[in-house]
């Protein structure tokens, strides 16, 4: 069985190196017979792939545990559908899955493309293959799935990691690698563009379908990991910038900034070196992204030197990609020639570029900061690392700012927007987030972060919402038929940028989700059954601890209830599950009671069955489930992109949009159970504090060390540090004092304002809280100027600069001669 | 050199100088020095009160009764360090299981503000090696 899957994978290799020379000398020789073998041989390392894919299932389900790879990631007593996921359960089986899906995803794309780009497709087989052959002779000589043991097979396998025992993290990893791998056919076509000099637009019509699906792909991907995290690693939270999570971003940004930049293309033809740039990095991101969690050398550089092969081999594998694919950009660049000048900075296309500069720098912000303890090291021989603190604070305004771009380009007009259209164009945007912000201050909202990002969804709604009204009115009038129904038609006459509105409309409910994380609450309490806390609205009682056993695992569970008001509104149990083989690694089982309104989440990482006492993390997490929604969305709006055109004829009725309400309505409801119950018990910490000592708590430093500000200091509820400082607190509130003059009386008791968690609003303090965002302003104004001066006079192409990296002054100066 | 390299150096320097500036300060605020045990503890007192992050091995490990405060030795390559956090713990945070803390050196020990495990994930290209990523963390 194992060396039926070795010789296949062998087979693979050499068929995929057959691929690459027919094609390629068919296509010099103009001999379609030869590219036609090539094309052939292509389509049959699909068939090898599937086979020895088979070939591992086949030894999972039969448990054959002579494989290695097999008794590492499998055990008998696992479920059937996770002995077959166990497929993709570690690293040699998720290259081999890498290189099944490629073939599949390869032989798809050229399929349908192979009458209509014939020139291209011998290319696009070399380049595919090429990747494909590099990932096969990973497999072959380094990390083959197909090992077995040299003497004695153990009786039984060791079993999947219980942690991805778990729905979400079967299908997240496929989901993500199909966009990964995805991504890969727009690279094949662009280098092919490259390779053969047919740079007009048809390359681009041909990968804009593929980048979208792969696009999705990624989205849905990142989303069930964000789920996952949630749901199963229990800190309350889905996005902790890990390099594992931060490897799926870097692509997406690309990706989503080519989804951009190709408008521009199609419309005005401008931007066609950022173009092949922008396809040539995503792809070398996917490879990246991929090094950088399997070769270990972010986690720490000394984990670089237990797999120094495997980086060896990427690192060879990346330099080429990069220096093949820009070396292809320079020598194609006089093909590449804008065909356009951008004539104004209030132009649809302006924003556009806008748009793309920002998501590149966050690709970029983001590897650097992910990157940084290796760097650091390399640098310094000090290893530093940031956190995520850093990356929110960088990430937060550049979100926002994000958010902002998503309402204002789709407002502008191509070439020259005038006043008088920006008038007509912003009046009702600009008053719905005036409206929303009012609103707020009016409620009390003080969470400003927050406060800005509901004001700016706001915003973006206006937007959406206008272009689909004023389009529907267009056409209502056109075609005489109610609203809806021209509405429909209005969709489906123009499918791709109506399904972007749904998408934009998707990412503001993320927006929306994430802005609650501001209002989140969080506390950890140690409880006895009958005990129980409270945490916001919410007092949680502890009834019992239990054990239960259903053979694969033993289950400590805590039976719980929740009150609201008095009134109870949940039962839920955290619980901790023991697996079998695994019970040093138990796993946490969250407890989640959703709504749309907040979730309450409850964990329970320790526990004493003696002494009958639960350490309960208890978190309140508003407005999270939006996060998902908005997946939802973004989900329906690519696929209403990606619609064929004849299939649209079927959604011209109106069920879709009804359904969706409906099923909306329904979920609320299901989601909103509403037992009512007294409520009872005695009350433990944490106490009673008003809003004010709330409030001044999230202004003053805890003085034990740990930088946090006191209601956050991680030391309570045992920091003598914490109890010397609320003392002082309630003291200066018993004298009747408000929050300015508690702040005062801080910083008089300390002689600086270092006490605070932010300086005071003040004088020279005004500056600290402006430099950041002045020096980003003047940059920005230094920029438009300068380049404003240069879009009006056409000058010579510049050669590169020194002190910049060559990559990187090259793409500014392909991106500055476009503006030309 | 021409007229418009000048520029887009120009322009490019001032980027870079805006972007570096901001990057520096915020930087200077969120970094944390990271360290084995052994390292620190060949000369304990240069990095007391110093933003740091200690990865070793856990033992010892011990919980007060009826709290979240936890007491334990981080050792590795024969040095030793008293730590103690308070707080929830990782599943993985056992005798012997590896560990990275978040904190400060003091002279009764390290204070351990946040804790992540290292766990073995399906990212692990070996087994015992620390590549795996550190799935599980108190956040």
């Amino acid at each position: 069985m194992a060396s039926l899957g070795y010789y296949l994978l062998l087979a693979a290799f050499v068929v995929c190196a057959y691929a690459v020379a027919a094609s390629v000398a068919g296509a010099r020789r103009r001999s379609r017979p030869l590219t036609d073998s090539g094309i052939g041989a292509f389509y049959l390392v699909a068939a090898i792939m599937t086979a020895a894919s088979s070939v591992i299932v086949y030894a999972f389900v039969s448990g054959d545990y002579s494989i290695k790879y097999v008794a590492r990631y499998s055990d008998s007593v696992q479920p059937l559908f996770y002995k077959i996921t166990s497929y993709w359960g570690g690293l040699d089986g998720s290259i081999m899955f890498w290189v099944f899906l490629l073939s599949v995803f390869g032989s798809t794309a050229v399929f349908v493309n192979r009458e209509r780009h014939r020139e291209l497709i011998p290319y696009v087989v070399a380049v595919i293959s090429v990747v494909q052959m590099f990932f096969l002779f990973l497999m072959i000589i380094h990390n083959n799935p197909f090992e077995t043991y040299l003497t004695e097979n153990p009786a039984d396998g060791e079993g999947l990691n219980p942690l991805l025992q778990n729905f979400y993290m079967v299908i997240h990893p496929p989901t993500m690698y199909t966009g990964f791998v995805g991504l890969t056919i727009p690279f094949a076509f662009g280098m092919a563009a490259l390779i053969t000099g047919y740079l007009d637009d048809s390359w681009l019509r041909a990968v804009r379908r593929w980048t979208m699906i792969s696009w999705l792909f990624l989205s849905v991907g990142l989303g069930l990991g964000m789920i996952w995290a949630y749901e199963e690693l229990g800190w309350g939270g889905y996005w902790g910038w890990d390099p594992v999570e931060n490897a799926g971003l870097l692509p997406w940004f690309t990706a989503t900034a080519f989804l951009h930049s190709v408008m521009v293309q199609e419309r005005r033809g401008m931007l066609r070196v950022w173009n092949v740039t922008l396809v040539i990095l995503t792809f070398f991101l996917t490879i990246f992204g991929t090094f950088m969690t399997r070769s270990g050398i972010v986690q720490s550089v000394h984990a670089f030197g237990e797999d120094p092969e495997l980086a060896r081999l990427f690192t060879i594998f990346m330099v080429t990609i990069l220096t093949v694919s820009f070396g292809f950009v320079i020598y194609r660049l006089p093909l590449l020639r804008a065909r356009n000048e951008l004539d104004s900075w209030m132009s649809r296309e302006a924003a556009f570029l806008a748009n793309n500069w920002i998501l590149l720098f966050s690709a970029f912000f983001i590897l650097f900061a992910t990157m940084f303890p290796t760097l650091s090291e390399a640098v310094t021989g000090e290893r530093l690392t940031v956190g995520p603190p850093f990356f929110n604070r960088w990430m937060l305004p550049v979100g926002l700012t994000l958010l902002l771009l998503t309402g204002i380009g789709p407002l502008l007009a191509w070439r020259k927007s005038t006043l008088v259209n920006l008038r007509d164009q912003f009046l009702i945007p600009v008053g719905a987030a005036l409206a929303v912000g009012g609103a707020l201050v009016a409620l009390g909202v003080r969470v400003w972060t927050s406060g800005i990002c509901f004001a700016l969804c706001g915003f973006v709604l206006g937007t959406v919402g206008q272009e689909f009204w004023r389009g529907a009115r267009v056409r209502q009038q056109a075609t005489g038929t109610d609203v809806f129904t021209a509405l429909v038609g209005l969709v489906a006459r123009n499918k791709r940028r109506y399904g972007g509105y749904i998408v934009h409309v998707g990412i503001v409910l993320m927006f929306f989700g994430f802005a609650g994380e501001g209002f989140k609450q969080d506390e950890q309490v140690l409880l006895r059954p009958g005990q129980q806390a409270q945490v916001g609205d919410f007092v949680v009682r502890l009834d019992a601890i239990r054990e239960t056993d259903d053979g694969q695992k033993q289950m400590i569970t805590a039976h719980t209830t929740v009150f609201r008001d008095g009134a109870e509104i949940a039962r839920m149990f955290p619980a901790k599950w023991y697996f079998r083989k695994h019970e040093d690694q138990p796993t946490t089982e969250v407890a989640i009671r959703r709504s749309f309104a907040e979730d309450i989440y409850l964990v329970m990482p320790a526990f004493d069955l003696a002494e009958q006492s639960a350490s309960m993390e208890i978190v309140v997490n508003p407005l999270v489930n939006w996060v998902w929604v908005g997946f939802g969305f973004l989900a329906l709006g690519t696929l209403i992109a990606l619609l064929p055109e004849t299939v649209f004829a079927f959604a011209q009725a109106r069920i879709p949009a009804n359904a969706v309400t409906t099923s909306m309505l329904l979920l609320s409801l299901v989601l909103w159970p509403a037992a009512l119950m007294a409520q009872g018990g005695q009350m433990v910490a944490p106490t009673d504090r008003s809003e004010l000592q709330r409030r001044l708590e999230s202004d003053i430093l805890c003085t034990c060390g740990c930088q946090s500000p006191m209601g956050s200091c991680p030391m309570r509820p045992n920091c003598g540090h914490y109890d010397q400082q609320a003392a002082r607190l309630k003291a200066f509130l018993a004298e009747g004092k408000g929050y300015d003059e508690v702040r005062e009386a801080f910083t008089v008791e300390f002689g600086s304002q270092a006490v605070l968690a932010a300086p005071i609003d003040r004088g020279f303090n005004r500056l600290a809280w402006l430099f950041p965002y002045l020096a980003a302003l003047t940059a920005l104004a230094v920029v438009v100027v300068t380049a404003r001066r240069w879009s009006s006079r056409p000058v010579a192409v510049a050669a590169g600069d020194a002190g910049l990296d060559p990559a990187l002054s090259a793409r500014l100066d392909d991106e500055l001669r476009n503006l030309d | 050199m021409s007229h418009k390299a000048v520029k887009v150096g120009l322009t490019g320097l001032v980027l870079a100088t805006a972007f570096g500036v901001l990057l520096y300060s915020t930087l200077g605020e969120s970094a944390q020095y990271y360290k084995y045990v052994d390292e620190v503890m060949v000369q304990p007192d240069a990095w007391y009160g110093k933003p740091l992050q200690v990865h070793g091995y856990a033992r010892d490990i011990r919980r007060k009764r009826d709290s979240l405060e936890w007491s334990f030795e981080l050792h590795r390559e024969g040095h030793v360090m008293r730590a103690t956090y308070t707080g929830i713990t990782p599943d993985t945070f056992l005798n012997d299981s590896e560990v990275v803390l978040q904190g400060t050196l003091t002279p009764e020990g390290f204070q351990a503000t946040g804790m992540t495990a290292k766990c073995p994930s399906k990212y692990e290209p070996q087994i015992g090696s620390a590549a795996g990523t550190a799935v599980s963390g108190t956040k």
